[in-house]
């Protein structure tokens, strides 16, 4: 089963995705878009957040998610701090000696780590071992019809020093400002989730652990995106520029196999999708599950955890 | 005797953003503009191997290990694309903590990537001309490759994100030409060109996909909308288009 998700959401004075320090001036992460004018081609910046950032917030909802099913989640992983077995010092943690094995080490982090089961990893030293991701995340990009009102913004703020009771400053300054870029859009992304991929070794070994465990990953793998989305822990700077909005409009279909829903940065995308869907029940006899809201997206995402409880897949 | 040739066209529409890695990288690494055969079959074989339920990725893992994306390679005679719109490549600068010889110092990197955003509808259209005689002969069927076609989900790495917005299965005629008109990327070796595009070195994808630490490069060329090409050429007709 594979399981698409449009999102759209208003982010109002937004500081989630930041970039490019220079002394006192935090940058928004930003992306070109290209606009005609006069039959010349003219770049405007518009803010975005890149689909790592979206990634890690997803991968920390997991973690907490794993934990509560009692799931197996690495000590590195539980701190939030995703290293994925990337060396020996690493992958130590979770087997020792080492064995020069490569399907016993996959075997190995698999078993001990939900995150790394469903995130993938890189085990960077002899014999290497690599695991693809489960999931998939766009950028979230400012729609394509508002994104010339999407703006980056930036923001004026003081940081004030404690003064010595003679008022001398020494070394700190009394006021030190600092500019913090805020962005504005009504963005759309996209996140992607092949649940067959979980628990299952990708060097051919077939399912490393029981079919039970199995299940219960998958669930968690859905809880956590319900729990990203519905409580918006998402970004960076979420404590004091938590962006001033929320979903707009949310997309889900569930396929047997791969099928990815139309990007919400078109506006066409739900017709589009539907459409989509139609083909490939026609020529392919293949069910599927569809929804979209614009009003209570957590209902939306409970149906399709619905669906595949009725399917036997969680 | 007129020989045909299956091919699959496939429009896809990216959610803005796709991130090619070239190789071999340095510190300071590098983005395609448009993706490279090999990057057309790994997108091709993924939900592929799907349908048949095979969740291998890397094949031979201890010696010269490969994508399991190898394993439809011969069955794939070609993969080219025609891509609407002119890709930017663009990275923003990042500055980040690394560790170098034992001690914490400040580095600026980026990950640049092809951005196709703009006013304008980006589409890319993947063809894959099919090797029929040996799809019969495989596992798989040709209605496999066409879901598969559906199925397509990302171009590339990480967040190259892409949906699939049609799909057609036909049958082209192959032919001989001294000159053609074609949008989609073509080997560039022996052919004279006439009008603008791109050339762009990319890992020859018939000794093997997944490990290019000794891949031989070949140089291809992609058009900016229709180039006209001189050589001595095999041309296939797909629809309304045709290909080198």
């Amino acid at each position: 089963m594979f399981l698409s998700v449009g999102v759209r959401f208003e982010a109002n004075v937004e500081a989630l995705n930041m970039v490019e320090t220079a002394g006192n001036y935090t940058k928004h992460r930003r992306v070109p878009y290209l606009v005609e004018e006069d039959r010349k081609l003219k770049t405007i910046y518009v803010p975005a957040i890149s689909g790592e950032s979206l990634a890690h917030a997803y991968q920390w909802s997991l973690v907490k998610e794993a934990l509560a099913m009692n799931l197996p989640v690495c000590e590195d992983c539980a701190k939030g701090e995703f290293f994925k077995s990337m060396n020996k010092a690493h992958l130590k943690k979770k087997i020792n000696p080492i064995p020069d094995d490569s399907k016993k080490i996959e075997a190995a982090i698999i078993k001990s780590c939900i995150i790394e089961d469903v995130g993938g990893f890189l085990y960077a030293e002899k014999p290497p071992v690599r695991r693809s991701s489960a999931f998939q995340v766009s950028y979230a990009l400012p729609i394509k019809s508002m994104a010339l009102f999407a703006t980056a913004e930036p923001q004026l703020h003081a940081r004030h020093a404690q003064m010595d009771a003679k008022g001398k400053k020494g070394n700190v300054s009394e006021q030190m400002i600092y500019y913090v870029e805020t962005g504005t859009a009504l963005y759309g992304f996209t996140f992607n989730l092949d649940l067959d991929a979980i628990g299952v070794s990708s060097l051919g070994a077939g399912p490393i652990i029981p079919e039970e465990e199995i299940k219960a990953r998958r669930e968690a793998s859905l809880k956590a995106l319900f729990r990203m989305l519905s409580s918006a822990q998402f970004g960076a700077k979420l404590s004091r520029f938590f962006p001033v909005g929320g979903i707009t409009e949310l997309t889900v279909v569930v396929t047997e196999h791969p099928f990815v829903v139309t990007s919400p940065i078109y506006d066409s995308y739900v017709e589009r999708t539907k459409k989509r869907l139609e083909v490939i029940k026609e020529a392919f006899g293949e069910d599927y599950f569809f929804d979209s809201t614009n009003e209570v997206p957590e209902e939306t995402l409970r149906k399709a955890i619905e669906y595949l409880k009725e399917k036997g897949y969680i | 005797m007129v020989s045909l040739i299956s091919f699959l066209k496939v429009e896809v529409r990216p959610t803005g953003i796709i991130a090619l890695r070239s190789l071999p990288q340095s510190k300071m690494r590098n983005a395609f503009r448009y993706p490279p055969p090999s990057t057309l079959i790994g997108a091709l074989a993924y939900p592929l191997l799907h349908i048949a339920g095979d969740r291998t990725e890397t094949l031979e893992p201890r010696r010269n290990a490969r994508s399991s994306a190898d394993r439809i390679r011969p069955l794939i005679e070609w993969a080219t694309v025609k891509v609407s719109g002119m890709p930017r490549v663009y990275g923003s600068i990042l500055k980040i903590n690394r560790l170098h010889r034992r001690s914490v110092e400040s580095a600026v990197t980026s990950f640049p990537m092809a951005v196709m955003y703009g006013e304008s509808d980006y589409t890319l259209t993947l063809l894959y001309l099919l090797n029929d005689d040996l799809i019969s002969a495989s596992e798989f069927s040709v209605k496999d490759f066409e879901r598969a076609a559906w199925g397509i989900s990302r171009l590339g790495s990480r967040e190259s994100v892409v949906s699939v917005e049609s799909v057609e299965l036909g049958k082209g005629t192959i032919m001989e030409k001294e000159m053609a008109e074609t949008a989609y990327a073509f080997l560039l070796t022996g052919k004279k060109v006439q009008g603008g595009g791109v050339v762009q070195g990319v890992v020859d994808w018939k000794e093997g996909i997944g490990n290019y630490s000794k891949a031989r490069i070949i140089v291809m060329f992609y058009p900016e909308g229709k180039v006209e090409v001189e050589g001595r050429l095999k041309v296939i007709d797909v629809g309304e288009e045709v290909v080198l």
